[in-house]
């Protein structure tokens, strides 16, 4: 240590050297730190109608509507395939409902396949909110189909295929983080208000001991036709 | 798959006495209930006699036919004469009438001419229950309106609601799906109706009800259904193996506190070297 020091009396030079080496070590550190930040939120989710249904028409003006009174039958067009060439993903689309264990969305455990809710609005809606969900990634087999939602920007296009070969595109006009204990799901399970593709995944901070990611990342997207 | 917690409410009966009385206590509270208006859907059981209904002597529902539901209307709080005659026929010759039928704010209520038990053609005001489902659930309303003795209405063959007779209805919340439903005797296996295949929609309140006469093979099915009742999924897990945690590796936090110490180790050597 003398000898180290006495050297460096001699030669301020080598001082300086660590003084530069240690400020390129705190500023890579420091551009690591800010490059591994989420992007910003931006656009507002589609409107949504009013939070009070609004009142049918008053019953004095015009006839009163009938109906016959049969079961009805119809299903709602599910999607099949989502694409997203922005992220150079095409992924399948099951259409699930609920986890009767937990009472959640159930997300298709295949990583590769996302979930549409079926018991929503589907493709060619003409109202309401379309809900696809994914995983971000999973334990057991790794980076999922939504993997990178998250970097989804406005103006990216997703496109929806159903089963009768109908398709529809949308552009993004929305990306948000909420904490899973904040996010406003009524809203984005809405039926009614604008029509719009609901794009749900994990993210934020992963807490190793639950296994559970914090927040949910929310894209919405209107359509272009 | 039908896990039925069976509840049966007996319906509020007499003809005579159409006062909705426990319908307000479906209204999510008193002060709004008092200025929402009530939403009356009316629902035609009786076969083979199409009809004009007048609410308060003005035809609201003209040439209203056996087996259709009509609404719903939107009525102000308050007393209603209701009356029902044959198509083009004038209201003092009318089938069916009741006077002073109270409409309480907010409630939704289907009002249903149907036959009584014994065959005669009468109005009966049901309260629907429009409470929020759990996502994934439907609701399973079933009316008994039909002149018909005590019945069992089964599903998938096994009974679900039994011994309803008529102006009774049971209720159930369910999976969401199709069923397939008929209507027996009570205790047997004698089908009087079905089997249909109801499609029990996901957030959405079916109602359905027997109609006709058993005397005259006239029974049939007629359904209502009240939608808007869904509730949005408790949430969306989406991920558990954490790679898409952004937060900056931990190697990251290492280099960062080399640097500090490196650039303290040259800042003090420096300080030395200038003494």
């Amino acid at each position: 240590m003398s000898g180290l020091r006495g050297t460096s009396r001699r030669s301020p030079g080598r001082a300086l050297l660590l003084l530069l080496l240690g400020a390129l070590l705190t500023t890579s550190a420091g551009v690591a730190a800010c490059r591994s930040k989420p992007a910003a939120d931006f656009g507002a989710p589609a409107a949504t109608a009013s939070p009070v249904a609004p009142a049918p028409a008053p019953s004095t003006a015009g006839p009163v509507p009938i109906q016959h009174g049969r079961p009805a039958a119809t299903a709602p067009d599910s999607p099949t395939r989502l694409a997203i060439p922005a992220l150079k993903l095409t992924a399948a689309v099951d259409a699930v409902g609920i986890d009767e264990q937990t009472g959640d969305f159930a997300v298709p455990p295949s990583v590769d396949r996302v979930g549409w809710y079926k018991f929503g609005p589907g493709t060619s809606a003409a109202a309401g909110s379309i809900v696809i969900a994914g995983h971000v990634d999973s334990a057991e087999e790794g980076e999922g189909a939504f993997f990178r939602l998250g970097s989804l920007e406005a103006g990216d296009q997703v496109e929806l295929t159903s089963t009768g070969g109908i398709s529809r595109t949308f552009q993004v006009v929305a990306r948000q983080r909420y904490r899973k204990t904040a996010i406003p799901l009524q809203k984005y399970f809405a039926r009614d208000g604008d029509v719009r593709l609901t794009l749900i995944t994990c993210g934020g901070p992963f807490d190793q001991r639950t296994r559970h990611y914090r927040d949910n990342v929310v894209v919405t997207a209107t359509p272009m036709s | 798959m039908l896990v039925m917690s069976l509840r049966r409410t007996a319906a509020v009966g007499a003809v005579a006495l159409i006062a909705f009385g426990t319908a307000g206590a479906f209204a999510s509270s008193p002060a709004a209930a008092a200025k929402a208006n009530a939403q009356v859907s009316v629902v035609h059981g009786i076969p083979g006699q199409p009809v004009d209904v007048y609410v308060n002597g003005k035809k609201t529902i003209p040439g209203f036919q056996p087996g259709k539901v009509a609404g719903p209307l939107s009525l102000p709080a308050g007393e209603y004469d209701i009356a029902l005659t044959k198509p083009g026929d004038a209201i003092g010759d009318a089938l069916l009438t009741v006077d002073d039928a109270k409409v309480p704010g907010g409630a939704n209520i289907s009002l249903v001419a149907h036959l009584s038990v014994d065959g005669k053609p009468v109005l009966t005001p049901f309260v629907n229950d429009t409470a929020k489902l759990a996502a994934g659930q439907a609701r399973l309303v079933v009316r008994h309106t039909a002149a018909a003795p005590e019945v069992d209405v089964r599903a998938g063959g096994k009974p679900v609601f039994e011994g309803l007779s008529n102006p009774e209805q049971a209720k159930a919340d369910i999976d969401a799906g199709t069923v397939s439903a008929d209507v027996v005797l009570a205790g047997t296996s004698t089908r009087v109706l079905g089997p249909a295949d109801l499609n029990l929609k996901e957030g959405t309140a079916t109602i359905v009800y027997a109609v006709g006469s058993a005397d005259d093979k006239t029974l049939d099915l007629v359904t209502q259904s009240i939608s808007g009742l869904h509730s949005a999924p408790g949430g969306v897990p989406s991920g558990n193996g954490g790679q898409a945690d952004r937060g900056p590796a931990p190697a990251w936090y290492g280099v960062g506190i080399a640097g500090v110490l490196l650039g303290l180790l040259g800042l003090s050597r420096l300080v030395a070297a200038r003494r």
